[in-house]
């Protein structure tokens, strides 16, 4: 071992040395309260304006049960829209200030009835089990995600020792 | 709460070493502790959790402000002025055994927070993640996205600009920088 090295080696332990034997820092009073102030304002908040996983479940079970029936709600209603959009900019006396307009109506109009035409096509039970294997391997995955998280990331965080 | 505050609190503040920023963060890892209070009651891991907690969330806090002022760090930032100004690995050495043998324990606590606070950032936060949470070089480089060289380099450089800030007047006088160690604040009364 070369001198410098020995010279880095002793420095190293100087410095852990002298940084281990500090104590711990003293908390501001100040933090105490500052965290039961926010706790105290958090609980003052209704429940509406919580996080949703805090949510009573009677509430909570509807409203998920409406965004999943918004989403194709939503998409037919694009698609309707569209198909306004094109009968509207068709119109003789409107085709010429709307052609970009018509032209977008047309593409997602377009868009839509291939999309449909594919999804009518595959037969039902291709569907089913389509969204079966999907909700299967994601929960694998997921399995999976937490599993390897807890065995190979967690240790090496728990081995910090409280200082 | 009170029993964990002083070490939550010590964690954010040697990384960041902004007691304002640290108190802020504290803040944070104590109100994600009470989402969690159900299972952290009565788990023997709770300073573990918090601890890791802090860390995490200091290191979120720091490289998001890296990542705003990086452009005007790298501006400003004077490497080789930096290096002149400081002392020999081997004088540094003999600073900090200076400070531990020869200074009282408050007087040292108080030398040594001052000294890591003024550090750059890049030289204290792999310091501090390497002395004080014990991580590997590799971990270091992997959680803050630099190079396995540059942390080595960093945290080298951050133990001999800490020697210098040990120093008397922050820093050693540009002709004793290559002579023999300076003698600490306190330790020449």
């Amino acid at each position: 071992m070369s001198s410098r090295d020995q010279t880095d080696e002793k420095l190293e332990r100087l410095v852990g040395q002298v940084l281990r034997d500090q104590p711990l820092r003293r908390a501001p009073a100040s933090l105490e309260a500052r965290v039961l102030g926010e706790l105290a304002a958090r609980a003052r908040l209704p429940w509406w304006r919580r996080g949703i996983a805090t949510w009573p479940p009677a509430v909570r079970v509807p409203v998920i049960g409406v965004c999943a029936v918004c989403v194709p709600l939503v998409w037919i209603l694009s698609l309707w829209v569209a198909t306004r959009l094109v009968s509207v900019a068709t119109h003789p006396q409107l085709a010429g200030p709307l052609a970009s307009l018509w032209d977008a109506g047309h593409a997602i109009a377009s868009f839509g009835t291939i999309t449909s035409h594919i999804i009518q096509s595959i037969p039902r039970d291709w569907l089913v089990g389509g969204i079966i294997a999907t909700a299967t391997l994601y929960a694998v995955l997921f399995a999976l995600v937490a599993v390897g998280y807890s065995l190979l990331y967690r240790p090496a965080y728990s081995k910090v020792h409280l200082t | 709460m009170r029993a964990y505050q002083d070490m939550v609190f010590s964690t954010a503040v040697r990384l960041t070493g902004n007691p304002a920023q640290a108190e802020d963060i504290s803040q944070d890892v104590f109100l994600r502790a009470y989402e969690s209070f159900d299972n952290l009651r009565s788990s023997p891991k709770a300073g573990g959790w918090l601890k890791t907690v802090a860390t995490n969330l200091t290191l979120n806090h720091l490289t998001r402000h890296r990542k705003r002022w990086r452009l005007f760090s790298e501006i400003f930032s004077d490497d080789s002025r930096e290096e002149e100004l400081e002392p020999s690995a081997e004088s540094a050495a003999a600073i900090f055994d200076t400070v531990l043998t020869e200074l009282e324990t408050d007087e040292r606590r108080a030398l040594v927070e001052r000294a890591l606070e003024r550090l750059p950032d890049h030289q204290r936060i792999p310091l501090v993640l390497y002395h004080y949470e014990e991580m590997p070089y590799q971990d270091i480089a992997d959680r803050l996205g630099i190079s396995l060289a540059k942390v080595k380099t960093d945290i080298l450089r951050g133990r001999v600009a800490m020697a210098g800030l040990l120093a008397p007047g922050g820093r050693p006088a540009p002709d004793d920088r290559r002579q023999s160690p300076s003698i600490p604040r306190g330790a020449q009364s």
